[in-house]
């Protein structure tokens, strides 16, 4: 034991100060009205482009960074996302949304290509490789659903001039891609302590997809400090919003079954209330949770790479909520009083607990007391389809600004598929909240429209929205019906449709606050877009059918063009057997008609 | 010339009426033309006025309109459509030059119909030429039929195509031939099948020339004319070359008629059968179906050299039923063009049972469209068995019309035989 | 093909066969009827099954009850609290409710005119956001605060609280829950939904502040009856006939009896002996239903726009509690969130004889095609008829002698007039009626409720005279020149023989049953003929026309609605009702019954009454004959 430690504490103390600033990881913990808890989790590594060049990882993961160098990949962003973020009630999206993607994946990046058809050849090697290396089928990422993005997406990185000139910008989406546990471990992989040690340690499946929201995101990009010399960094972060109540659940018994009466917390100050009538108090009062009941693991110690200045956990709470935290930890405060962090032992465990802080009797508490008020958003979004059937319908985008003072200026982007026909005459704006405003939101329009079977189409809207007011943004589309062949196995789900990407211009204003000084993004939640499907069992019937119809008609047709006519009782004899009999039989009866016809006469 | 003026002062009345109760639909239900502009059975995606509207705004905000899926029509159709002011905001000026095309193909009807051409052509006099209606009835049946008048509330640019086909022939009639060729390559520009008339036409325009300067050789008569509608046709491809600044729209147009990529329904046989075609053999179909599309022409221009109009007709009748994108505007210049030939009427034997059989897949297919498509509860099958039906009907009527006309031809040979039972061997 | 018709044409010129259409056509009939009666027998109908694999009904556990009923209590309590309260002082407070489960809440204001009467309200609704959903497909869960019955569904409300509440704890949802809280089950999902759907007449309905995804199924709990119950009554009938997916009842059936152990009955038939005539019974009043096309029930509104929608009545006294059906419910929802694909398997074209039994549209299609099909049999024959009238006509000889002798030339010429049909007259009568149509259509969706009743006498008494109106102009018009031939009548009877034909063949597909009553009320249509000799028969077939004719049916209707329907009015009263209904229905669900009854039948009834009324002129149609040429 003795020998173990004076072997592994050199190595620690070694690994501290030289490569300290290369690595660091942390955990933000925000609780969040209805008992919701955000927890964003950071790590970032860097390494310098020479040792990069030099195929010389030391942190920065060597699967990945080798794929990138094949690829010639300047600056990668890929992310990973589930469920919805509720911005009406949990307020501003973390990383100001930079690191969120729709729902499904998202991947785009800047390759260094010398024309377009090398950048979508490098591209698909990219998206193989990748789709490979995270178990997710990001190789159906083809040429209908990649796009050019013009606007939206600005490089977050540091390029020389010299890349910048031949660098590709590539985005595409996959919608219907179901985000789970196989995407995890893989992800967990690229850290250095791969999730065994320090906050990644408290990452565990089970509750991470369980989580109301989740998005996991790894951003590629070479920064170039002033003084000293560029790195790539890599920074992979996972944000979650757990349903405290629900991963409070013991794994072993995860069915939601009802308390016994005793157990239910009940708003005794009904008149009605009594031992078998409870009306349900639970939302009113906060929850009490530990780190280790929500993520259903303790934090083993830290990870002994990263750098031991940045306190690895930090909790967004008012100091007048009280947190218990584990021995032999120090706590520290930010003067702005509505944070604190944690520096822990590198070897203890550490756990965290926040009791429920009861909101009657004397020092009754507040919810301003129990959690930091989440900002408001500087846009709220939301789309849906309009109309119904399948034969044609609408989209319609609600973009709301919530600031009473500041116009907010944004790109609006859609990816489309192909068979969704949309009509971009039919683009109209309405906008609800301020009167006398005449001047049209939107200010430039970048519209590519769909090949069939070929590319999607691309829509970017510049637009600005004056503030406290409401724009609704619609335009209609036809769906188109498919060959048998195109429909997925479950045709009659419908086609998943990508989030539209808002990405918020940072304001030119000179007195703009710090927040609308930096972009930030917004993603609508996506779509199921349902088409006319055809019968899928009958391709052999359909081909007869059709066929034995266009022969009739020829037939036919041609049957009277070359017969020659004879008088019925002229020409050779009717021929015996069953043939002649019925022809001898028709002969009779037009005879009969023909008779009575004659009598007209 | 007084004739013309003549016969225009006696059906002014009745163009006034059909433009004024054109015009009332137009006004006093002002949803219907978008309703009816939404129907497939009435707008194909080469024809429909909401994809020109879109191939419009594309072109009017400098996006080339045949870089995309949605617009494949003909690239003059975009500065005629941009003169007129949006219409959206002043429909009454597309109300009114859809009216206006309207009446102009019944005035080139009227004219085919008073050259009696349809009963007494060059080599051929039918017996029973006397029965015949007038212009003006020829006229009212075209301008006063449903489809027709559905048609030109749906404002597919399909009529544009009716008006200069039908103004093709009238020319022909009247002994004009190059301006002939010229309007049939401008319905060959539009959409691309009318091409298939070409035959017949230089027949008909060869029998009908004027005595004044004949071409005797039928040769050198084809020649000069298929020269003249290659050369008209060129020059229209150049003109739209120039418009849009690459070839990219011959693909878009003419392309989607060949590949059928929109695979959106109409009132054809083709949609459904390459919705469930297997994909290795849809090339190998698409030439089959070309190839008997095309196969009619020889066949009936040879057969009934005597009659071309008869066989324009027939071949009118045949591409309203079997061409790619087939639509009620194609039904309703057959059914146009039907009456010239009334003197025939009695010798087609299923006239009720295809006029049934119309009229019920009319009234069936919109309601099993909307169980497919809007109550989901019937599946596509609904709606292509009634297609089938419709074709069938059609089909059935070609045929019996051209029963019709060959007995009329044999009569004449042998006058004893008129009402006697026949049969063909 | 034109060979094979050839023959098959041929032979319709056989005189011997121009006796046999009115022999057809009656067969028809009989047949079809018969084939209707036949269908509750073992051999034509079949058992239900699931088809939908995904769906698994049964096949979970349910949780909820132990505590929850507490809760259900408690909401009960609140709910009682509002009962009189008005519509919007209950949103308020359902609203609070909802803010404290934590849903997303939206109101929605609507106004309806119908009848002279203004209808209007406020839905709530909230939406049950699914945890690691992406707001792409939902189902709907309908508790209105009163029911068709217009009595207080409290038990309902507070139970789809209850159950709201529970589902939230669950976080296996892949679809959002909406819970729908209209102030009445008649107009309040109608207005919800169209907005749902941007249906909706901005003027009159407001659109929804929030929505979510595609709609996948629809649950409405009617519980207006208090403590406990003994089976559920599952209401299917969606507006103008058209009915949820079939394997939405099934698996609700099944849950009901496999897995609560609780009965299920359908249209009302509380005791179900799966015998003939049970099943018989059933399988009538869901026609009738059917037919009528009217909501039955707050799920009604739904089925229009392909959301499968069923609603569910606890009925009679036993031993399961409330919280029994909150379990059904969770069951089905369970199911429903199964479902990969929307509910597109089974049969949505089906009659239901016991909720276990049904035919399928194949089955039971061809009776109402026979019926439709009789009319059109008979026009086609009256066609042939009318194509060579003269044969019959006693002038015969003396035409067809001269005929023989004259050289073809004439001979075509006559021909060519014999053959002629004139057809101004018939097609001028027929498109004259069926315009008339548009007229009651008009009137009675227009009438102020109080005057209908006598408005509606005044129109009866018309259509009796009409007729006879009309064939008296007939003839005063024709006098003069031309008298009216036998052939005008056969022609105008061939046409609008024809159009029905076609017009309920067209609506046997969309609304079977409507489509088979009205072809059987206007059977005696297709026997009609001018009887020029014979006046008794004539006024004895009017007699019999005029007791089938549409008002008199609607007036019969309701006087059997009065006698034995719920609640005691009278007659006068309950045709108020009935056209009131019809009025609501065509401007509120877009029911197209009163189009079908004033636009297709009374126009067809009207021409065979002046058919039958008719005194062709055969005497001198030698002179007729002589001015056509």
């Amino acid at each position: 034991m003795r020998s173990f430690l004076s072997y592994i504490i050199p190595l620690f103390l070694l690994s501290c100060q030289v490569f300290a600033s290369d690595y660091y990881e942390q955990l933000n913990l925000k609780p969040l009205p209805h008992s919701a808890l955000l927890a964003s989790f950071d790590f970032r590594s860097n390494t310098s482009l020479s040792q990069f060049e030099a195929q010389n990882f030391r942190y920065f993961p060597r699967s990945l960074g080798q794929i990138l160098q094949h690829v010639g990949t300047r600056e990668l962003h890929l992310r990973f996302s589930l469920g919805r973020w509720d911005a009406a009630s949990w307020g501003a999206r973390p990383w100001d949304g930079t690191k969120e993607g729709g729902t499904g994946v998202e991947l785009w990046a800047w390759l260094e290509a010398d024309t377009d058809e090398e950048a979508d050849h490098k591209w698909l090697t990219l998206t193989n490789a990748l789709s490979g290396l995270f178990c997710a089928s990001l190789n159906f990422i083809d040429g209908t659903r990649t796009t050019r993005p013009v606007m939206s997406f600005i490089s977050e990185g540091d390029h020389p001039n010299s890349t910048l000139a031949n660098m590709h910008l590539l985005h595409g989406i996959l919608p219907r891609e179901v985000v789970c546990t196989e995407n995890l471990t893989p992800f967990l992989k690229l850290l250095p302590c791969k999730g065994k040690a320090g906050i990644s340690s408290l990452l565990d499946g089970h509750k991470l997809f369980d989580a109301s929201w989740q998005s996991m995101a790894i951003d590629i990009r070479p920064v170039c400090p002033s003084d000293q010399e560029c790195v790539l960094e890599i920074e992979q972060t996972i944000d979650m919003v757990l349903d405290i109540e629900r991963s409070k659940r013991p794994r072993d018994n995860p069915i939601p079954r009802p308390p016994p009466g005793h157990d239910l917390k009940c708003n005794s100050s009904k008149p009605y209330h009594a031992g078998d009538t409870c009306f349900p108090a639970d939302s009113i009062e906060g929850q009490e949770w530990a780190l280790d009941q929500v993520f259903g693991k303790t934090m083993k110690g830290t990870c002994p790479l990263t750098d031991p200045d940045v306190p690895p956990v930090c909790i967004q709470a008012p100091d007048s909520r009280d947190v218990y935290t584990s021995a032999g930890v120090t706590e520290l405060k930010t003067p702005s009083g509505l944070s604190r962090c944690y520096k822990v032992p590198s070897d203890s465990e550490f756990s965290l607990v926040l009791p429920r802080m009861s909101h009657e009797g004397e020092n009754a508490k507040t919810n301003a007391d129990e959690m930091v008020e989440p900002e408001t958003p500087l846009l709220y979004a939301e789309r849906s389809f309009t109309g119904h059937g399948q034969e044609r319908g609408g989209v319609q985008s609600i973009l709301t600004n919530p600031s009473p003072d500041t116009e907010v200026e944004f790109i609006y982007m859609e990816t489309l598929p192909w068979f969704m026909r949309i009509y971009l005459h039919t683009l109209k704006t309405r906008i609800e909240g301020i009167s006398g405003f005449n001047e049209d939101v939107v200010k430039e329009i970048y519209y590519r429209p769909a090949l069939d079977r070929a590319r999607g189409t691309q829509l970017e809207l510049r637009m600005r929205i004056p503030p406290a007011s409401t724009v609704f943004l619609t335009y209609d589309f036809e769906k188109s019906i498919l060959r048998y062949t195109e429909y997925p196995p479950d045709a009659n789900r419908g086609f998943d449709v990508a989030a539209s990407v808002i990405t918020i211009l940072p304001s030119t204003a000179p007195n703009a606050p710090p927040a609308r000084r930096k972009t930030s993004n917004l993603r609508t939640t996506s779509l199921l877009l349902s088409l006319p499907t055809p019968d899928f069992s009958m391709p052999y019937n359909v081909i007869i059918f059709t066929s034995t119809a266009v022969a009739v008609a020829f037939g036919g047709l041609y049957n009277i063009l070359v017969r020659r006519f004879v008088a019925a009782d002229e020409g050779p004899a009717v021929a015996g057997g069953l043939k002649g009999k019925i022809i001898a039989g028709v002969s009779k009866l037009a005879a009969m008609f023909k008779g009575a016809k004659g009598k007209v006469e | 010339m007084n004739h013309g003026k003549m016969h225009l002062q006696e059906t002014a009345g009745l163009y006034a009426t059909a433009a004024a109760l054109r015009l009332a639909l137009f006004t006093l239900f002002p949803a219907l033309p978008d309703l009816l502009t939404g129907r497939v059975e009435i707008s194909t995606p080469v024809t429909s006025f909401k994809r020109l509207q879109e191939g419009l705004f594309l072109y009017n905000h400098n996006v080339s309109p045949y870089d995309g899926g949605v617009y494949h029509q003909a690239p003059l159709l975009l500065p005629l459509f941009s003169l007129l002011p949006d219409p959206s905001a002043y429909p009454i000026f597309t109300y009114v030059l859809y009216i206006m095309v309207d009446l102009l193909s019944a005035h080139a009807l009227y004219k085919i119909a008073e050259s009696g051409e349809a009963a007494s052509s060059r080599l051929f006099t039918s017996a029973r030429k006397d029965r015949r209606w007038s212009g003006y009835v020829v006229a009212a049946i075209f301008l006063f039929n449903p489809f027709t008048i559905a048609t030109c509330l749906a404002r597919p640019t399909s009529v544009f195509t009716t008006c200069a086909i039908l103004h093709a022939v009238a020319k022909a009639i009247y002994g004009t031939p190059f301006t002939a060729m010229l309007s049939l390559s401008f319905a060959a520009y539009l959409s691309m099948y009318p091409i298939l008339l070409l035959p017949p036409l230089v027949l008909l325009a060869y029998d009908r020339q004027h005595a004044s300067n004949r071409i005797l050789s039928l040769l050198q008569f084809a020649g000069t004319n298929v020269a003249a509608a290659s050369v008209s046709l060129g020059a229209l491809f150049a003109v739209s070359y120039l418009l849009t600044g690459s070839w990219e729209f011959m693909s878009s147009t003419y392309g989607i008629q060949l590949t059928l990529n929109d695979l959106t329904p109409n009132v054809g046989l083709w949609w459904y059968f390459f919705i469930e075609m297997f994909d290795s053999f849809r090339s190998f179909f698409l030439g089959v179906f070309w190839l008997h599309l095309s196969s009619y022409v020889g066949g009936l221009s040879i057969r009934i050299r005597s009659q071309p109009l008869a066989v324009v007709t027939l071949l009118l009748g045949i591409f309203g039923i079997f061409k790619p994108y087939p639509s009620v505007s194609d039904a309703s210049l057959f059914f146009a063009m039907l009456p010239l030939f009334r003197h025939v009427f009695p010798l087609m034997r299923y006239s009720f049972l295809t006029a049934s059989v119309v009229l019920y897949s009319t009234f069936l297919g919109p309601a099993f469209y909307h169980l497919w498509i809007y109550y989901g509860s019937g599946n596509a099958n609904f709606f292509y068995a009634i297609t089938l039906v419709w074709s069938l009907g059609l089909s059935l009527l070609v045929s019996d019309m051209t029963f019709a006309v060959l007995r009329d031809e044999w009569e004449v040979e042998r006058p004893e035989m008129v009402g006697k039972e026949i049969r063909q061997i | 093909m034109p060979r094979l018709l050839s023959t098959a044409l041929l032979m319709r010129r056989d005189p011997r066969l121009l006796k046999l259409p009115p022999y057809l056509s009656l067969l028809c009939i009989v047949v079809g009827v018969a084939w209707l009666l036949m269908l509750p027998l073992d051999d034509y109908s079949r058992r239900t099954y699931i088809s939908e694999n995904a769906l698994l009904p049964g096949q979970v556990h349910t949780y909820f009850g132990g505590s929850d009923q507490n809760v259900f209590r408690a909401y009960r309590h609140e709910v009682d609290a509002l009962k009189d309260k008005s519509n919007t002082e209950i949103n308020d407070e359902l609203e609070n409710i909802f803010r404290g489960i934590g849903l997303k809440v939206g109101r929605q204001n609507y106004t309806y005119h119908s009848a002279g009467n203004t209808y209007s309200g406020e839905n709530v609704y909230a939406i049950l956001q699914a945890p690691r959903g992406d707001a792409t497909e939902a189902i709907v869960l309908v508790a209105a605060w009163k029911n068709v019955k217009d009595e207080f569904n409290r038990n309902g409300l507070a139970l789809a609280l209850a159950l709201t509440r529970y589902f939230r704890r669950w976080s296996l949802w892949s679809k959002d829950i909406i819970l729908v809280i209209p102030p009445d089950s008649r107009m309040g999902t109608q207005a919800w939904v169209d907005a749902y759907h941007d249906a909706h007449d901005a003027s009159r309905v407001a659109s929804l502040p929030i929505k979510s995804g595609a709609l996948q199924g629809a649950i409405a709990v009617d519980y207006p009856q208090d403590g406990r119950f003994e089976s559920v009554h599952v209401v299917y009938d969606g507006v103008n006939g058209q009915l949820p997916n079939l394997d939405l009842i099934n698996s609700v059936v099944n849950i009901a009896s496999g897995q609560m152990g609780m009965g299920s009955s359908l249209q009302q038939m509380w005791r179900h002996s799966d015998k003939y005539d049970d099943r018989l019974k059933t399988m009538l009043r869901g026609m009738l239903n059917q037919g009528l096309g009217h909501a039955a029930g707050p799920h009604s509104c739904f089925i229009p726009y392909h959301v499968d929608a069923i609603t569910l009545q606890p009925v009679g006294q036993g031993w399961h509690d409330e919280m029994g059906l909150g379990r059904l419910v969770e069951g089905t929802f369970r199911s429903l969130n199964n479902l990969l694909e929307h509910l597109h398997q089974s049969f949505f074209f089906y009659l239901l004889m016991h909720k276990e039994r049904f035919v399928s549209i194949g089955t039971y299609l061809p009776s109402a095609m026979l019926i439709a099909a009789n009319f059109t049999i008979m026009a086609i024959f009256l066609w042939i008829k009318s194509g060579h009238v003269e044969i019959n006509s006693p002038s015969k000889e003396t035409k067809s002698k001269p005929a023989t002798t004259e050289t073809s030339k004439a001979v075509e010429e006559k021909r060519g007039a014999a053959a002629e049909r004139d057809l101004l007259l018939p097609l001028s009568l027929v498109a004259g009626c069926q315009f008339l149509g548009a007229l009651p259509l008009f009137i009675f969706n227009h009438t102020p409720s109080n005057l209908l009743a006598p408005i509606f006498a005044i129109f009866s008494l018309i259509n009796l005279t009409l007729p006879p109106l009309f064939s008296h102009l007939l003839q005063a018009r024709r006098a003069q020149d031309k008298p009216i031939t036998l052939q005008h009548y056969n022609l105008s009877k061939s046409f609008s023989l024809l159009l029905l034909g076609m017009f309920l063949s067209s609506l046997a597909t969309l609304n079977f049953s409507l489509a088979f009553l009205v072809g059987l009320l206007a059977t005696p249509l297709s026997f009609t003929r001018p009887w020029p000799g014979n006046a008794i028969a004539q006024y004895a077939y009017i007699a019999l026309l005029n007791l089938v004719s549409p008002t008199t049916v609607i007036a019969a209707g309701a006087a059997a609605w009065a006698r034995y329907g719920q609640g005691e009015m009278g007659v006068v009263q309950a045709v108020t009702e009935v056209l009131e209904e019809a009025a609501f229905g065509w401007d509120v669900w877009g029911m197209y019954t009163p189009l079908v009854i004033w636009c297709v039948w009374w126009p067809a009834w009207l021409v065979g009454s002046v058919v039958v009324l008719g005194q062709p002129g055969t005497a001198i149609k030698g002179d007729t004959k002589k001015k056509v040429l």
